[in-house]
C-alpha cells in the first residue's frame, strides 16, 4: 500500500524555482533516502511534504487521502478537519531538534498527545517511558533540554515524533548538527527503527547509512529527481553523470 | 546573612543623601556689598504679580518693582520662575536671593524676613457663574481647590485659620490642591471642583482674561498682605531693598508703577510700618519631626501603591493585546496599534494624563467628577504602559525561534495551544529583565500623577515640605522609593531565578 504519493510537486521562492515538478511514492515499511548535493530542493521537498512550505503546483496524498491538488496553477486543498488527520498520519524530526526547551524532557513526549490528542495521561506517560527506554535514555526524563548532549536531545526528538504513532516519519538531515560520534549514535536510532518497519523518508548526506538502510534511494540535484532506484542501482552503479560527480566528491571528504 | 547587609547599605544611602543635603544649605552666604545681581524667585503662573506675557517675556507688578529696585542699586534683575512647593529649598540653597511674587505675609510672619508690606489683598472664592453658588455655606460637600501651598490653602488649614474657616474647611467635601491656576480653572470648568479660593488680584485678572463663566463670591475667606520674603535673617538685603521702596514711594515711582498694572486699589506701602524679621522658631527634636513627617507621608504611600499596582494589573494584560493586534496579519488593525504606540511613545506621560483627565470635558463636552480624578491617573498610566509593554511583548515573542512554531505546527497544537503552551512561557522568559526595567520605571512615574493633582507620595511631600519649610519629606520620599524599587528589584530577580530551569 502507498502511504505517500507525490505527482508534479512544485515550488519557487520568488524568481527561484527551487522544485521543477517531483514524482515520489512511498510505499508502507518502505525507507526511502533522498541523497543530492546542497541547494538541490531536497530539503524544500522535505518541508513540502511535511506541510511546512507550501508547494505551487502538484498533487500530494497520504495513506490513500488527498490533501492538496493544483487547478489552474492554484493549490486546492482539503478541508480543514482531514487536513489536520492527513497531518497526524506523520511526524519530522528537524535537523537542530526543537525540543521545547521549557518543558522536561517526559513532558516534550508527552504533551501532545495528550493536549492535541486527547489521549489517557497515564497510558501517554506510560508510552513515553517505553520510549525513553528504547532510546535508552530513561535516566533523562525529568530533565531539560538544555542538560543533554546533541546526540541526546535528537533522540528525545524522535521519541517526540514517535510517541504521536505516526503511520510514517520525515527525517531532515537529522545528524547534520551533529560530532561524527554521535551522528553513529542516531544513525543507530534509525537502523533500529528501519529494522521494525517504520516506514520513513530521510534526507541525509551519510551515503554508507543510506545504501545500507534504504529501500529505496533518490538522487536530487537543481530541483529535480536526476536518479531513483535500489541503493544497489543508485549508489553503486549510478547511470546518471550528476549521481557519478557527487558521489566522489563525497567519498573524498 | 545576604539581608543583614541591607540595613547597613540603607543606612550608609541615607547618611549620604543628608550629607549632600547640608552641603546645599550651608552654601548661601554671600558678601552683601559685592552684589553684582539680584535674583529673584517667583511663580510663572500667578498673574499680574509674574507671569509670561503674549511675547514670551517675564512681567508683572511684582517684577517691575524688582527691575526699579535693581536700577536703583546697579545690580542685575535674574528672573527665576521656581516651582511654588520648592520655594523654599531654592531660597535656602541660595538659587533665588528672594521671592517676590504675591507673596503673602499673613500665617508667615515667623518663616521669612520680610520688607513691609506693598499689597493689601484678600483671599476670594471663584465659581462658574451659572453653578447657583453665592455664598461660602453653599460649598458644603463641594470640592474646593486652592493652590498648593498658598495663602488660601493657609486660611483653611494653617494653625493660624480663624476658627470659622476651619469650620468651612470641614464642611467642604475635599480641600484639592493643585499645582497652579491654570490647573485650577480647568479643573472648575470641567466641573471637577466647584470653586477655588484664591487671591483677589489675581482672581479678578482671570475673570477678566476668561470671560463671563467665572464670577467672584463678595464674602472674602481672609485679608491678607504681600511683602517681599528673604531668608530669614538676611537683614543687609532685606534692609537694601526695603530702603529702595520706600525711595520709590517717595518720589512717586512706586505709584506710577501699581497705575500701570492697575493695581492702585491694593498697594498699601507705609514707609511707618514695622518690620517683620522673622522671630524665633519654637524648638522639635530631629526624631520627632521626622516621625511626623513620615507620618503625613503615609497617606500618600498608600496612593502611590494603589497606582502602581492597578497600572500593573491592568496594563501587563491589555500589551498583550496590543501585541497581538500590532502582529496581526490584518493590516488596518496592525497600523492603527502601530500609531498608538508611536503617539504613547512619542509624547510625555505627564500630557497624557492631562488629556485622560480634562479630554471628556474639553473634547466631549462631558462634565467630570472629582472621583474621575483617581480613574483617570490610573487609566492614563494603563494606556502608556500598555503600549510600552506591547513592545517588550512583540520582541519578546518574535525572539521564540521558528523552530518552536514549526515543531508545535507537526505536533498539530492549534495557535492558540501554540502559543499558550510553547510560546508563552518562553517569551516570559526573553522579556523579563525588560520588564523589571519598566517596572521600576513606573514606581518613579507614579509621582507623575501630580500632573493631574493627584495627592500620591511625592506630591504630599512636595507639599509637607513647602508647608514645613524643610527638604527632611523629599528625603524621606526618595527612601520611599528607593526601598519600594529595591523590594521590585528583588521580587523580579527572584522570578527570573525560578525561570532559570531552563534554557
Amino acid at each position: 500500500m502507498e502511504l505517500l504519493e507525490i505527482t508534479g510537486l512544485k515550488k519557487s521562492f520568488g524568481e527561484l524555482e527551487v522544485l521543477k515538478g517531483i514524482d515520489l511514492s512511498v510505499n508502507e515499511k518502505e525507507v526511502v533516502s533522498i541523497l543530492g548535493p546542497s541547494g538541490s530542493g531536497k530539503s524544500t521537498f522535505l518541508r513540502c511534504i511535511s506541510m511546512l512550505e507550501h508547494p505551487d503546483e502538484g498533487k500530494m496524498v497520504y495513506c490513500g487521502k488527498e490533501a492538496a491538488h493544483s487547478e489552474g496553477g492554484k493549490m486546492i486543498y482539503a478541508p480543514k478537519n482531514e487536513l489536520k488527520e492527513i497531518k497526524s498520519s506523520f511526524g519530522l524530526v528537524f535537523q537542530s531538534f526543537n525540543l521545547f526547551p521549557h518543558y522536561s524532557v517526559l513532558k516534550n513526549l508527552t504533551d501532545a498527545p495528550i493536549h492535541v490528542q486527547k489521549r489517557s495521561k497515564n497510558e501517554v506517560k506510560k508510552e513515553a517511558m517505553a520510549l525513553l527506554e528504547k532510546m535508552g535514555l530513561s535516566d533523562k526524563a525529568e530533565q531539560y533540554p538544555y542538560q543533554l548532549s546533541g546526540g541526546q536531545q535528537q533522540r528525545v526528538a524522535i521519541a517526540r515524533a514517535l510517541a504521536m504513532k505516526p503511520k510514517m516519519l520525515f527525517f531532515d538531515e537529522p545528524t547534520s548538527a551533529l560530532d561524527p560520534e554521535l551522528t553513529a549514535e542516531i544513525l543507530k536510532v534509525l537502523r533500529g527503527l528501519a529494522d521494525e518497519h517504520m516506514t520513513m523518508v530521510i534526507v541525509t548526506h551519510e551515503i554508507g547509512f543510506a545504501k545500507s538502510v534504504s529501500d529505496k534511494v533518490v538522487f536530487m540535484d537543481g530541483g529535480v529527481i536526476v536518479e531513483q532506484g535500489a541503493p544497489a542501482d543508485v549508489i553503486d552503479n549510478p547511470k546518471n553523470e550528476r549521481t557519478r560527480a557527487f558521489l566522489k566528491k563525497m567519498e573524498e571528504k | 546573612m545576604k539581608k543583614k547587609r541591607i540595613i547597613p547599605l540603607l543606612c550608609a544611602a541615607a547618611v549620604g543623601l543628608s550629607l549632600v543635603a547640608g552641603a546645599f544649605t550651608s552654601c548661601s552666604e554671600k558678601n552683601e556689598s559685592e552684589r553684582t545681581k539680584l535674583i529673584v524667585g517667583f511663580d510663572a503662573e500667578f498673574p499680574p504679580y509674574g507671569y509670561k506675557d503674549e511675547s514670551g517675556e517675564y512681567v508683572g507688578f511684582d517684577l517691575s518693582l524688582a527691575e526699579e529696585v535693581c536700577k536703583r542699586n546697579g545690580w542685575e534683575l535674574v528672573k527665576q520662575p521656581i516651582d511654588w512647593d520648592s520655594k523654599d529649598m531654592e531660597l535656602k540653597t541660595g538659587a533665588i536671593d528672594c521671592i517676590w511674587n504675591g507673596f503673602t505675609v499673613t500665617g508667615r510672619e515667623k518663616l521669612y524676613t520680610w520688607t513691609t508690606p506693598y499689597v493689601d489683598n484678600s483671599q476670594v472664592t471663584v465659581v462658574l457663574a451659572d453653578s447657583g453658588i453665592t455664598q461660602m455655606s453653599d460649598l458644603a460637600g463641594k470640592v474646593v481647590a486652592v493652590q498648593a501651598d498658598s495663602a488660601a490653602l493657609a486660611a483653611f488649614d494653617s494653625e493660624d485659620a480663624t476658627d470659622e474657616n476651619k469650620a468651612l474647611a470641614q464642611s467642604f467635601k475635599e480641600l484639592q490642591q493643585v499645582p497652579n491656576y491654570n490647573i485650577a480653572f480647568l479643573n472648575l470648568e470641567s466641573g471637577a471642583v466647584s470653586a477655588i479660593c484664591m487671591d483677589i488680584g489675581v482672581a479678578k485678572y482671570e475673570i477678566e482674561a476668561r470671560g463671563s463663566k467665572f464670577m467672584m463670591l463678595d464674602e472674602p475667606v481672609s485679608t491678607e498682605q504681600y511683602a517681599v520674603g528673604f531668608l530669614k535673617g538676611n537683614y543687609e538685603l532685606r534692609d537694601k531693598v526695603q530702603e529702595t521702596l520706600i525711595e520709590m514711594l517717595d518720589d512717586g515711582t512706586f505709584a506710577n508703577i501699581a497705575k500701570d498694572w492697575e493695581l492702585s486699589d491694593s498697594v498699601c506701602l507705609n514707609k511707618d510700618d514695622r518690620l517683620l524679621d522673622g522671630g524665633t522658631e519654637k524648638k522639635e527634636s530631629f526624631a520627632d519631626k521626622l516621625g511626623r513627617i513620615c507620618k503625613q507621608l503615609a497617606k500618600g504611600v498608600g496612593a502611590s501603591l494603589l497606582i502602581f499596582v492597578l497600572t500593573l494589573i491592568f496594563s501587563l494584560p491589555l500589551g498583550l493585546l496590543i501585541a497581538f493586534g500590532r502582529m496581526s496579519r490584518f493590516k488596518p488593525l496592525s497600523w492603527l496599534m502601530k500609531l498608538y504606540i508611536s503617539i504613547v511613545r512619542g509624547t510625555p506621560l505627564m500630557l497624557q494624563l492631562l488629556v485622560v483627565f480634562f479630554g471628556p470635558h474639553f473634547i466631549f463636552g462631558i462634565s467630570t467628577s472629582s472621583e474621575y480624578r483617581f480613574y483617570a491617573v490610573v487609566i492614563g498610566f494603563t494606556l502608556n504602559y500598555a503600549a510600552y509593554f506591547a513592545e517588550i511583548y512583540r520582541s519578546g515573542i518574535q525572539a521564540v525561534p521558528q523552530g518552536q512554531h514549526e515543531a508545535a505546527e507537526i505536533l498539530g497544537y492549534t495557535r492558540q495551544q501554540k502559543f499558550i503552551r510553547i510560546v508563552f512561557p518562553q517569551m516570559i522568559k526573553n522579556i523579563i529583565p525588560s520588564i523589571t526595567n519598566e517596572v521600576i520605571t513606573l514606581v518613579k512615574d507614579t509621582s507623575l500623577a501630580f500632573a493631574i493633582s493627584y495627592t500620591e507620595m511625592f506630591t504630599l511631600a512636595k507639599q509637607v515640605a513647602a508647608a514645613e519649610a524643610t527638604i527632611i519629606p523629599l528625603f524621606v520620599a526618595g527612601v520611599f522609593y528607593y526601598v519600594f524599587n529595591f523590594i521590585v528589584a528583588a521580587v523580579m530577580s527572584a522570578i527570573e531565578k525560578k525561570l532559570e530551569y531552563f534554557k
